[in-house]
């Protein structure tokens, strides 16, 4: 059976048949015209076939930085002072510095350099050169030799250097002087041909193809990709970290909630941010003077100031069921509701408001329908705290609602957002009764955490509009979801758009 | 919320019976109690005057005595520790607000003791004569009188707790109703309940044994005055408490006198409860004194003479609600049966009596302020019975689900810009004026949504475009490799005072790219590309904006008005977020949500 290689690998595996002995990398390239890479495969796919021996010599290589020519044209500062000091033969250092000033030279670079290279010293504040400086006034010391040897390539091989020169002097002079070269370790790679080589690689059990590196157009149209082979990769290599642009991570729980509540047959609706107490607070049963309505949790606006109210048989109603119960079947909270207080602006504190809207609009069962929607606290912004933050509300209006069903569509939910296990806890809301808190278990934490209040509407909230069923409610925070989602510490972090952390956060999580 | 710190020992002892602290902790759940944590509180003894004074193991020791004020700078010998549970307070059960009450609660949940409880009251003689002048300053006043086991620093404090904490729950910091507690023996009754003119009298305040002062220095000068004086402000008279020597008991609802306040080894007490409700006066005295039996007191009860009546307080009856069993098992969804029923309910130490079928008669504590509805009947029955008892299941009725305009909309504009590789940020709806309007170039018109109570100057603006959040973006990333290209999707808020609101919503998409290339071509573009896939047409007319370079700005807009506008940033708003590149900007209305 014919043995495949390409044209290239060829050319470098019959040059080495030919000189049956050890060449160098470079050595393959400059007599095949080839580049680096195809012979480094070769080498690779040789030794792997057994037809290759691998050779690799550890090689340290000067490399020149841009402006080494003319520093080294010019001489080192320490060479530049050696006759000087050679005549003067001490001189103090006060004096020596202004002759430096002169040249243009830095005193700290003659101190260190030529203490390295034992041609001065320092005594009692005076600069004194020793023999070695002497001799070395008309004798060029072992790393210049080098230096200048690499000028013309830019670079050189320390183990190309002429024998006369002391390697380890090179090394130890030149290993700190980063502005002139660096010293770098390379590896020499050598190839010689196997036996199993010699005896496989006959010219008549070859079959040559043609390899390329990139497959064109032209190939393809022309039918000549049957007789080529194309290079193959290192597939194992790491390549170039790419990202790609990313929907947000909270819109990612947002839309992630509102699908789960789509799936299950909700309708979505939606409500101002900008809302009136009698919505957010009057409709919901919530006492004028609640602590919930206090000036410390609720944002009141100073433009617009005022709402308009609804109509005035539904005003009738909500006042009526606040101070005596109306006809809800309650005893109210017995005391004079005020119209005026209704009126007052504010932000949004729950999207219950949304809820309650959507039933005086339509308190017709049977009705499933939710809202998200940014709702406000005022609240300074801390690592804890934001003054909005956004919720999920729901409310499903049914003849069949109950606390069972409510405790099932909840389970539902949080189930479809990748929490099996849930438990309910007893609770006490005002617009609700009962009332319950819903606590869901974390694998990745192992303990279970709170994620939000729900309940059955209390007639007085349901009634006054209409609606005559029970009314299942429930209100979730999303931001908390989103912290445990992808491990945040800080819930600023939601919003600070940190575009590294924005690229790097996986999206399944 | 405040927290309150139970000792396990003591609610044990209330008990009667030693349970473990987790088991306790459970049980309290179950009851709705919201538990913070268990912690060990340690007791520091005053080096003056012997009294415990309690902080938790997480806290500084003490170094100011609660009871006698000393202080000395050093912090207090720590000489004991006891184990508490934290508990939230509940606003809806106030009777929950004291060891006593949750004590009551769990001997019922755990069926020791089930069913409802009875509070023994005696009758006193002490009377309270009510003034009519005050009927309009503060016109309801409830009182009972207490004889109690010999108070010590544990138990004084104790009093002093649930009084603080009814004051918040029910009283809405003193303003509904506040409490005043004495000690009866320094009192000759009976006592009027009066109201005195600002400057018409002295009395020791609480707190100064040595310097008396009208009612009006009290609200300048002591602390409690300073702190509540806005309950009495504009009043012609203020409200006073006094005994048939004219001395007085109280101010309420500021403070009480020096002489009749309550000391360790006190046995006999007199409480009064004045307010503006008439409801938070009862239901603040019916909790103090079933919390105070629970302690181990007994009450007598006291007549209050208004000028047209006389009741006797406190009433300690039960009271009655009717409920449904089928309308029960509806609100539930559980399938109780009757003996499930009544011993669920009896748990919760409620009287259950079947009146006829189906119907039961329900017997309330006086304590139970919360009930007003047989729902609330409902709630205590699910509790009784269990949350982990009830399965969970899904409503039957078939729905169908849809989703708003808006966001079907959003959805398609987010594709196409992650298509086009912009990255979604999201920023805060609530911005400084500072941000949003002037380093905007925007004139400062009022013309828009103002936050009138801010904790801090960031929240004072309701945002009604999404440029300033999308520059404070790119401010905060201008370290980071640009170009940058970014959008927000989000709602902004426009006034317009033919609304209910007095504002409308609108859905808009707005982006921004920054980099030495950024310019007008690019994001106009991309504009271009949007109103495409959307199917919508727009005008394109050159125009100004204090915002953009001038000539290369434009405003477009299609027969239903204004849809966008798009140009590049004036270097005064580039250079007010501190960035270096230039900015080209595009804000796109999308639909009317509001």
């Amino acid at each position: 059976m014919a043995i495949t290689i390409n044209d290239h690998q060829w050319l470098i595996l019959k040059t080495l048949i030919k000189a049956q002995e050890f060449l160098t990398q470079d050595q393959l390239i400059s007599r095949n015209h080839l580049d680096n890479a195809i012979v480094s495969a070769t080498f690779l796919y040789g030794q792997e076939k057994g037809w290759l021996e691998i050779r690799e010599i550890a090689r340290e290589e000067l490399i020149l930085t841009e402006t080494a020519a003319s520093q080294i044209a010019k001489g080192f500062p320490e060479r530049q002072v050696l006759s000087y000091l050679v005549a003067q033969k001490k001189v103090p250092i006060k004096e020596f510095v202004t002759y430096l000033k002169d040249k243009d030279l830095q005193l700290n670079d003659i101190i260190k350099w030529g203490t390295l290279r034992n041609w001065i010293t320092k005594d009692k504040g005076e600069i004194i050169i020793t023999t070695a400086g002497k001799n070395a006034v008309d004798q060029e010391a072992d790393d210049e030799k080098a230096l200048k040897v690499a000028i013309p390539e830019g670079s050189i091989f320390l183990d190309e250097l002429d024998k006369s020169i002391n390697l380890e002097n090179v090394k130890n002079l030149l290993k700190n002087r980063n502005s002139v070269v660096k010293i770098k370790a390379r590896t020499l790679r050598l190839a010689k041909i196997t036996s199993k080589g010699l005896k496989e690689l006959q010219e008549d059990k070859i079959k040559i193809v043609q390899e390329k590196n990139i497959l064109t157009s032209e190939d393809l149209l022309s039918g000549n990709w049957q007789n080529i082979k194309l290079r193959h990769y290192d597939v194992k290599l790491e390549a170039e970290k790419v990202y790609p642009v990313k929907i947000n991570l909270m819109q990612k729980i947002i839309q992630q909630t509102r699908n789960a509540f789509l799936e299950m047959g909700f309708e979505e609706i939606v409500s101002s941010q900008v809302e009136s107490s009698f919505w957010d607070f009057d409709a919901l049963f919530q006492p004028q003077d609640h602590p919930a309505r206090d000036m410390q949790d609720t944002f009141y606006l100073e433009n617009p100031a005022k709402a308009k109210l609804p109509s005035k048989d539904i005003i009738n109603k909500v006042k009526a069921t606040h101070e005596n119960g109306g006809d809800t079947g309650s005893t109210g909270w017995g005391y004079k509701w005020n119209e005026e207080k209704a009126k007052e602006m504010i932000l949004r504190t729950h999207t219950t408001a949304a809820s309650i809207r959507e039933i005086a609009k339509n308190p017709n069962p049977p009705r499933k329908v939710f809202c998200v929607g940014k709702v406000f606290r005022n609240e300074a912004i801390s690592y804890k705290h934001l003054p909005e933050f956004f919720q999920i509300d729901g409310i499903v209006i049914d003849k069949n609602a109950s606390l069972a069903t409510l405790l099932g569509t909840i389970k539902e939910f949080y189930r479809k957002m990748g929490f099996e296990k849930i438990k309910f806890k007893p609770s006490f809301f005002p617009y609700t009764e009962p009332s319950v808190e819903i606590f869901v278990y974390m694998e990745s934490k192992q303990k279970w955490i709170e994620l939000g209040g729900a309940g059955v509407f209390r007639p007085e909230v349901t009634r006054p509009f209409g609606c005559n069923v029970p009314v299942l409610a429930w209100g979730f925070g999303l931001e908390r979801l989103a912290m445990l989602r992808y491990g945040l510490k800080d819930i600023r972090e939601l919003y600070w758009s940190d575009f590294d952390k924005i690229k790097e956060v996986a999206l399944c999580q | 919320m405040p927290v309150v710190a139970i000792s396990v020992k003591h609610l044990n002892k209330l008990i009667g019976q030693d349970h473990p602290q987790e088991k306790l902790v459970q049980a309290l759940e179950q009851l709705g109690c919201d538990v913070e944590d268990t912690v060990n509180l340690f007791l520091y003894k005053c080096p003056a005057c012997g009294a415990p004074n309690d902080k938790l193991e997480t806290e500084e020791g003490t170094k100011r005595c609660e009871f006698c004020g000393h202080e000395d700078g050093t912090i207090f010998e720590k000489f004991a520790s006891d184990k508490v549970i934290r508990i939230d307070l509940l606003a809806d059960r106030p009777d929950l607000f004291n060891v006593g009450g949750l004590a009551r609660s769990l001997r019922g949940y755990l069926d020791i003791e089930t069913g409802l409880p009875q509070f023994a009251l005696s009758k006193g003689e002490l009377e309270v004569n009510v003034d009519p002048a005050i009927l309009k300053i503060r016109p309801y006043i409830v009182c009972a009188e207490a004889e109690v086991p010999a108070l010590d620093h544990n138990s004084l404090r104790e009093i002093m707790k649930l009084q603080e904490n009814l004051h918040w729950g029910i009283g809405r910091d003193r303003k509904l109703s506040s409490i005043g507690v004495y000690n009866l023996d320094t009192i000759k009754g009976p006592i009027t309940y009066t109201g005195v003119k600002p400057d018409s009298m002295k009395f020791y305040p609480l707190g100064y044994p040595d310097t008396q002062m009208t009612p009006a220095q009290i609200l300048e000068k002591h602390p409690k005055g300073v702190g509540y004086a806005q309950l009495l402000q504009g009043k012609e008279l203020y409200p006073i408490l006094k005994d048939n020597q004219g001395m007085v008991l109280s101010m309420p609802p500021i403070i009480n006198s020096e002489e009749t306040r309550c000391q360790i080894g006190t046995t006999k007490l007199f409480i009064d409860v004045t307010g503006i409700s008439e409801a938070a006066v009862v239901d603040s005295l019916n909790i103090l004194t079933t919390g105070l039996i629970e302690l181990g007191a007994k009450i007598k009860t006291v007549k209050v003479n208004y000028p047209d009546k006389s009741i006797v307080t406190p009433d300690l009856k039960s009271q009655k609600i009717e409920v449904g069993l089928q309308n029960a098992k509806d609100w539930i969804g559980v399938d109780f049966t009757k003996p499930e029923f009544e011993k669920s309910l009896r748990k919760m130490c409620l009287g259950v009596q079947l009146k006829k079928d189906g119907i039961y008669e329900v017997q309330y504590p006086a304590y139970r302020s919360d009930i007003r509805h047989e729902v609330d009947i409902f709630e205590d029955l699910a509790i009784g019975y269990g949350f982990d008892k009830i399965e969970p299941r899904l409503v039957p009725t078939m729905t169908v689900g849809s989703e708003r305009a808006e966001e079907k909309i959003s959805n398609i504009v987010r594709d196409i810009m992650l298509g086009l590789g912009y990255t979604e940020i999201m920023s805060l709806n609530l911005n400084s004026i500072e941000n949003h309007i002037t380093k905007i170039n925007l004139p400062q018109d009022n013309n828009y949504v103002v936050v009138g109570n801010p904790k801090t100057i960031n929240q004072k603006v309701v945002r009604k475009h999404l440029m300033s959040g999308i520059l404070e973006t790119l401010e905060k990333n201008k370290k980071k490799v640009v170009p940058q290209a970014i959008f927000e999707l989000a709602n902004v808020v426009c006034l317009n005072p033919e609304m209910e609101t007095g504002t409308n919503e609108y859905r808009h998409v707005g982006f921004a790219v920054i980099g030495p290339d950024a310019g007008y071509a690019e994001v106009r573009a991309v504009l271009d590309s949007i109103l495409r896939e959307l199917g919508l047409t727009g005008q394109y007319v050159a125009a100004t904006h204090p915002a953009f370079i001038e000539g290369r700005y434009a405003e477009v807009s299609n027969e239903n008005g204004f849809l966008a506008r798009v140009g590049e940033l004036h270097p005064k708003v580039i250079t007010n977020f501190n960035l270096a590149y230039p900015i080209a900007y595009c804000e796109l209305r999308l639909i009317k949500v509001i």
